[in-house]
């Protein structure tokens, strides 16, 4: 019917492969003209590599690639990947987030050293979110999630005569690297249980029943705990206040939106298609119910990252914080799953899923906008944020977008995407789960509406000084407003496509 | 044959070994030693349940790690060269610039 089903299988994995070309073509570039100071053609090739695997994606995505329509999954090289429509969503949440953050180090990045190095670290690391998008197996979960922490790692320690980058580093990496084992070692436990690491084998054996349940639920428990490393959640959410903070503000925007997404993209797929709920609560009467698990995990982290936000005078801390409480969000997508829920778990993963992508939008646009300021050298400090407005009246309307958007009022798309999210939640029965979101939204309003304030309304107490207008940071910022807006009258297709995509896990 | 459980005895004492260093050692070279201990803990599950089950997938998976494991120290002595430079020592508790 379609030329697609033309394509070679392998060819479903072409976001993945464009993205891995283009990290490969930044280094070629590099290494020709390694002292170049003028990084137009990095950014550029950067940018032009994540719109194409996004492109890609969004075709495929368009085109029913991996989906019901055209014959189901494709899955390649032995069931370790497969390409449907989550793993083609998250890609279009990556590459779009990556193309945003590109164009913006274009002004960031204009007086450093290395350039080459950081946008192809930024490419490297989108390739090992997309792979984890795709990841099937537990071990190409593993390798995937390594692809995309290693180069977060060096990326956040890029300004190295900066102490707050180093330090930020740091904390990012020991963390990291803690749980990584972590989760290495509960894989190990699932494979002891159940000799396979293929995830749908994973769940054939454990439909035969196993008496090992003690070791089965310590592993379910780790890798759970590796995924809360990668999307910040609690109980190792704390390196995530200072590896934004410190951190150049892209390389924040990045961490926060993409590489959080790609957290959930995989925990999605290894808690629903590995640990079906209806076989892993049949083991042992229930003691390895991972809903329950991550209906307390989303409690406390919303809870935690609204109220602590709320306390902080560092807007890019505070925007750290509210991450976390995003993640809190994110997470009812696997909190509100139940056994018998048919249709409505698939409309709860789904409605998860858009939210990252509005999330994706916003959030991004938020820390480039810090990382505006950061340029214009006007520091840090809500204070310092005094009449912003009165000098770049179309950058402090963007951020206006964010902030409102974020904390989920009207004209916006994180009202939908939250109301989306609180609705199903209800829609499973777990109306007392969307009711702590909800007050924790009314919460956020609060500080997000500090930053308006500040912008707007106060006065500067000094002379405000605004040196040049980053053209890259401003095409950035604007594609993030603008989509956040767009995505309010075009939710309709994106929570529909979600939803769809994610009800064929179940 | 030396019966399963007892790998999983041992893999959890270097699992706890590789925690408690991690918990008490200031010194960030140690820190990614004891790391290493946690994902050998997890290498020793997979090469004796890999024996256990008859398939070579945990003994393949454990190739993998130990690559993984290098590319990590690889990309950490880097950061911790630079916290040598900026902080003048490897303390991790010497870096705290940032506080809520």
């Amino acid at each position: 019917m379609t030329p697609l089903q033309t394509l070679p299988e392998w060819a479903a994995t072409a976001p993945a492969i464009v993205l891995a070309l283009t990290g490969l073509a930044l280094l070629l570039i590099d290494t020709i003209d390694p002292d170049s100071t003028n990084n137009g053609l990095l950014a550029g090739t950067a940018t032009l590599g994540a719109l194409a695997a996004g492109g890609i994606a969004a075709w495929f995505l368009i085109g029913g690639t991996g989906m019901e329509s055209t014959g189901g999954a494709i899955s390649l090289y032995g069931d370790a990947l497969v390409v449907d429509g989550m793993s083609l969503f998250f890609t279009l949440i990556f590459t779009s987030v990556t193309a945003m953050v590109t164009v913006a180090s274009y002004d960031y990045l204009a007086d450093e050293e290395y350039q080459g190095e950081f946008y192809s670290l930024v490419i490297f690391a989108a390739t090992g979110m997309t792979l984890m998008g795709m990841s099937n197996s537990l071990a190409t979960v593993f390798v995937s999630l390594e692809l995309a922490s290693l180069p977060s790692y060096a990326l956040v320690a890029f300004l190295k005569k900066d102490r707050g980058s180093i330090e930020a580093g740091l904390k990012y990496f020991l963390i990291g690297a803690l749980s990584s084992a972590v989760f290495a070692f509960g894989i190990s436990l699932v494979f002891a249980v159940t000799g396979s690491l293929v995830l749908p084998e994973v769940a054939a054996t454990l439909a035969e029943g196993t008496e090992l349940v003690g070791v089965l639920g310590l592993g379910v428990l780790m890798i759970a705990g590796g995924f809360a490393f990668k999307t910040a959640s609690v109980p190792f959410h704390f390196w995530a206040p200072e590896a934004y903070e410190g951190a150049p503000a892209p390389v924040s925007a990045f961490l926060s939106s993409a590489s959080k997404a790609a957290g959930f993209a995989v925990a999605f797929r290894v808690f629903t298609v590995a640990f079906p709920l209806e076989t892993v609560t049949a083991i042992g009467g229930g003691s390895v119910d991972w809903s329950l698990l991550f209906a307390l995990l989303a409690v406390v982290t919303m809870t935690l990252g609204n109220f602590a936000a709320a306390t902080q005078e560092n807007v890019k801390r505070m925007l750290a914080y509210s991450s976390i409480g995003h993640a809190g969000y994110a997470l009812i997508g696997l909190a509100a799953i139940t056994v018998d829920g048919g249709a409505a778990n698939g409309d709860v993963l789904g409605a998860s899923m858009a939210h990252l992508l509005v999330y994706g939008f916003m959030n991004t646009g938020a820390f480039l906008f810090i990382a505006m300021v950061e340029k214009w050298g006007l520091g840090r400090t809500f204070e310092d944020y005094n009449g912003i407005a009165s000098k770049a009246p179309i950058a402090a309307t963007a951020m206006t977008v964010f902030m409102f958007s974020l904390a989920g009022l009207p004209p916006f798309g994180g009202f939908v995407s939250k109301y989306a999210l609180f609705y199903s939640a209800i829609e499973s029965g777990f109306w007392w789960l969307a009711a702590v979101g909800a007050v924790n939204s009314a919460l956020s309003l609060f500080y997000y509406s500090r930053v308006v304030k500040a912008m707007w309304i106060e006065e500067p107490s000094k002379p405000l000084e605004i040196g040049s207008q980053p053209v890259g940071l401003y095409v950035a910022v604007i594609f993030a407003a603008v989509g956040t807006v767009l995505l309010l009258p075009g939710f309709q297709p994106v929570i529909e496509t979600a939803q769809t995509v994610a009800a064929a896990l179940f | 044959m030396v019966p399963p459980q007892y790998y999983l005895l041992l893999s959890a004492a270097v699992f706890c070994i590789g925690i408690f260093g991690l918990l008490t050692r200031r010194n960030a070279l140690l820190f990614l030693m004891s790391v290493e201990l946690m994902l050998n803990a997890a290498n020793i599950n997979l090469v004796a349940f890999s024996y256990y089950w008859g398939n070579v997938t945990g003994q393949t998976f454990t190739l993998f790690t130990l690559a993984l494991a290098a590319a990590e120290v690889a990309v950490g002595l880097g950061i911790i060269l630079v916290l040598y430079r900026n902080f003048d020592g490897v303390d991790v508790t010497n870096a705290t610039t940032m506080r809520w």
